[in-house]
């Protein structure tokens, strides 16, 4: 088990990165929701059922949901 | 125990192809049906960990995690939808 932890922490560093240095908004809103996915696999490992619900019902739905519903209300001036 | 294995490696070939397209995806589109399967793939991860742990409150997780994903998939293909 623990070389599926470490996989999966390195995997969600480098998106986490990715999602901070990407060029386009949209794309970073998708590695933040794989950011909070792999979080909750993370969680799971750790034995922490709970902390592992509220991770998925606020970073998987809540928050990207709010953020491409506020980048579609942004409109036009996201540069492509 | 075998069976385990079998599953567990099955599983970690489907993630990691998986997690191939969504970093190396050219468009936006192939990231995003790459994160459902994602999504799918951890769902299975969770029941199968809460079958080894024989904890049904990892179930919960589950479906709570099954429901939200739906979710954001649906926002997601609206938000393409509004683009074009």
């Amino acid at each position: 088990m623990s070389v599926i932890s470490f996989i999966i922490g390195i995997v969600l560093v480098v998106s986490a990165i990715i999602a901070i240095e990407a060029k386009k908004l949209i794309t970073s809103v998708v590695m933040l929701s794989l950011a909070s996915l792999l979080a909750v696999v993370s969680f799971v490992l750790l034995k922490a059922p709970d902390v592992a619900i509220t991770e998925a019902s606020v970073g998987a739905g809540l928050t990207t949901a709010i953020f491409l519903l506020t980048l579609k209300r942004l409109g036009r001036r996201e540069s492509e | 125990m075998t069976a385990f294995i079998v599953f567990l490696s099955l599983i970690i070939l489907g993630a990691l192809l998986a997690l191939l397209r969504i970093l190396l995806g050219p468009t936006l589109s192939d990231r995003v049906a790459a994160l459902d399967i994602m999504n799918v793939i951890i769902t299975g991860v969770i029941v199968l960990f809460a079958l080894i742990e024989e904890n049904a409150l990892f179930l919960d997780i589950a479906l709570v995690y099954a429901a939200l994903s739906f979710l954001e998939t649906v926002v997601v293909a609206r938000y393409l939808e509004g683009k074009k």
